[in-house]
């Protein structure tokens, strides 16, 4: 058994594995920057260490200085949470060198799905699905005429080189291919200097459906189903769910038996998921990625299948054999998660500073992972999610019932927060038949279509409360006035009595 | 106590009426009727870290914070900031000469980051909601809007610059008095 474990993150993730410690009775060592000497998981945890200025690659990213304190603290084991050096396969090697035990997946497993070309090869070669597309660069409109017949329309054309929206056409059909393959070369010759250009099926109702996967030391792998994270606001993900409502019940067997053969064809150690991109009008699946290390989002995977995957990740370090067989694994309601980030609900630009008021929800069937209290300063040098709110239900709809409960009880001032925009997206009928897509908040929230975010509030109500506020303020203000007033008059009698 | 008030881009006019019992508040929108109410101090209570508003019978937790003439009012997860202006600040705005009320000749950087890309030059025309620059911070591009129309007076940043909070970005010209 660890003695003791070093959490090399921050936030409500570092909270997150010092509870799963807690329940195992390890001790649990906590690193902070000079920003976070006020962060919960500092105050949270049995022993904790300074680890240098704010910026993160001078303090979470630092490899040498976190192993200096798994030295002095003794530990036995290190937890790297999500982000920071948890997919960093030059971490996990310096804590080999240092006699540490990296909870979390193999040298080797991180290396080859770190590289996405090279990871996309492998799966292939596991007989993962990828999406349908030409292989390398395509010279001449008559190649792509002859691939575009053997992939399908539509057809995505893209240029090699190409980003933001620059050199990427759409194809519907045989007629429009020419003129958008000659206008993708040039855009990516005007552009980016390269006019190499390839094709791949163009997805229409794309989701984001994603696979828990599990192994370990003894060639156990399973996997506990999937979650589907398609709201997202700049690619990043808002609003996860478990399970999905648009995956069907064999195409759900049957992607959790691909990543599971996917996961067993490199030796994967640990957890891990797999992202697919989830063609909502055919049902087909395509990878995207892998990524080796735990997910934001794996708390709706805890609480459909009552599985703790961070203490099944310390087991597994451990060298003990996963606590559950295939069969075991079973999904038991509906789970949806909630990020509430301190940014504009419209315009998403972070709002750091000052929380005043901070209660987060209880009650039945509510989880609150978060880090935020009152009078906490969130800090400008890391992400603004401060907590992540998740309910369950028998059904989705008693779960979404539950979050807008959950969510008139949060309260969170002094920051802006994105919990209007969560009871919105709640509220909108495309989520609640089920039937969004990665575009959903682009197109259906952020659009011309939706200006205002409805508030759920009688708008008098700020309208009284900032008069009758302003209204005393601005009596108080008379009462110093009247004192300054005086002030001078002292200050005249003085003069007057000096001369 | 009268005040001309600005929230979501729409005029009111609002008075605010202090007895020993209670409170009168009477808020007129730009074109409509003045529509009054009336609360108790019981109403409206002083709670340890909010205000417990019963307003027509519906149960409110409020928080209200203050900047100048903004007064942002938090309930029920929604925030809206609305501006007050009493015969005094009126005066105290005209004399600055910001032009129409609520205006701004300037924009700055809220939190320290990063200059991505600036849109605009001295001299530009711009329109209200134009994309001036991209700045990142806190590990995302944010991409800043005009609020209003105006033209550019000076960029005072390039690409690639690293600013701290506070930092003067773009300047505009003032706007005429209206």
């Amino acid at each position: 058994m660890f003695k003791k474990i070093l959490i090399a993150n921050r936030g409500e993730i570092a909270i997150r594995v010092m509870r799963a410690c807690r329940t195992m009775g390890i001790q649990s060592v906590a690193v902070f920057s000079d920003a976070d000497r006020n962060s919960m998981h500092v105050m949270l945890a049995d022993e904790a260490y300074n680890i240098g200025p704010a910026p993160s690659l001078q303090s979470y990213l630092n490899i040498e200085k976190i192993i200096a304190v798994c030295k002095k603290a003794k530990v036995d084991a290190v937890h790297p949470g999500y982000g920071f050096l948890s997919e960093s396969s030059d971490f996990a090697n310096a804590l080999e060198k240092a006699g540490i035990v990296f909870i979390g997946p193999t040298t080797d497993n991180i290396k080859a799905m770190g590289d996405k070309i090279a990871s996309r090869d492998l799966m292939k070669k596991a007989g993962v699905p990828i999406v349908p597309g030409t292989p390398g660069s395509i010279k001449d409109v008559a190649e792509a005429e002859k691939w575009a017949k053997d992939i399908g329309y539509p057809i995505i054309i893209k240029a090699s080189a190409g980003g933001g929206g620059k050199g990427i056409r759409v194809v519907h059909e045989p007629a429009e291919l020419a003129s958008a393959f000659r206008a993708c070369q040039s855009e990516g010759l005007n552009y980016f200097k390269d006019d190499r250009v390839f094709i791949e099926r163009f997805i229409q109702a794309p989701k984001h459906i994603e696979i828990q996967v599990f192994g370990d030391k003894h060639g156990n792998v399973c996997h506990l189903y999937e979650r589907e994270c398609s709201v997202q606001r700049r690619h990043q993900k808002l609003i996860e769910e478990s399970p999905s409502p648009s995956v069907p019940p064999d195409v759900r067997e049957k992607m959790g038996a691909v990543a599971v053969a996917a996961a067993k064809s490199i030796n994967y150690l640990g957890a891990g998921t797999i992202e697919f991109i989830f063609d909502n009008n055919t049902k087909e699946f395509f990878f995207m990625e892998m990524n080796t290390r735990l997910q934001v989002e794996h708390p709706i995977t805890e609480v459909v299948t009552g599985v703790d995957l961070v203490q099944e990740q310390i087991k597994v370090a451990l060298g003990k054999p996963l606590s559950f067989k295939q069969s075991d694994i079973k999904q038991t309601g509906h789970a949806i998660e909630l990020r509430i980030c301190a940014e504009d609900p419209y315009t998403f630009i972070p709002s750091p500073g000052k929380i005043r008021r901070c209660r987060t929800p209880q009650g039945p069937f509510v989880r609150v992972d978060g880090y935020a209290y009152p009078g906490y300063e969130i800090p400008i040098h890391y992400d603004p999610m401060i907590a992540k709110l998740i309910c369950w239900g028998h059904t989705r709809e008693e779960a979404i019932a539950r979050l807008q409960r959950s969510l008139t009880e949060f309260m969170l001032t002094g920051i802006k927060s994105n919990i209007i925009l969560h009871r919105n997206i709640l509220s909108h009928p495309t989520f609640l038949n089920g039937s969004y897509t990665t575009q959903f908040i682009e197109k259906e929230i952020v659009s011309e279509k939706m200006k205002k975010l409805f508030m759920f509030v009688d708008e008098h109500v700020f309208l009284v409360t900032a008069a009758i506020e302003a209204f005393k303020d601005s009596k108080s203000r008379d009462v110093a006035q009247y004192t300054v007033a005086s002030r001078w008059k002292q200050f005249g009698r003085q003069k007057q009595m000096r001369t | 106590m009268y005040f001309h008030a600005e929230s979501n881009d729409e005029k009111f006019e609002i008075t605010v009426n202090e007895s020993k019992l209670g409170w009168k508040v009477s808020l007129k929108k730009e074109g409509a009727d003045w529509i009054h109410y009336e609360f108790t101090k019981d109403d409206y209570q002083y709670m340890d870290d909010t205000i417990s508003f019963l307003f027509k019978n519906s149960s409110y937790l409020l928080d209200v914070t203050q900047h100048g003439v903004d007064y942002t009012v938090y309930t029920r997860g929604a925030f809206q900031t609305i501006k007050l202006y009493n015969e005094e600040k009126i005066l105290h705005e005209s004399l600055k000469a910001v032009g129409a009320l609520g205006g701004s000749d300037s924009l700055s950087s809220e939190m320290p980051g990063k200059i991505v890309k600036v849109f605009v030059k001295a001299g530009d025309e711009i329109k209200r909601g134009s994309p001036l620059l991209i700045m990142e911070a806190m590990k995302m591009e944010n991409e800043m809007r005009a609020s209003q129309d105006g033209k550019v007076k000076e960029v005072h940043v390039k690409a690639g610059d690293t600013i701290e909070s506070n930092t003067l970005l773009i300047s505009f010209e003032k706007n005429a008095k209206k």
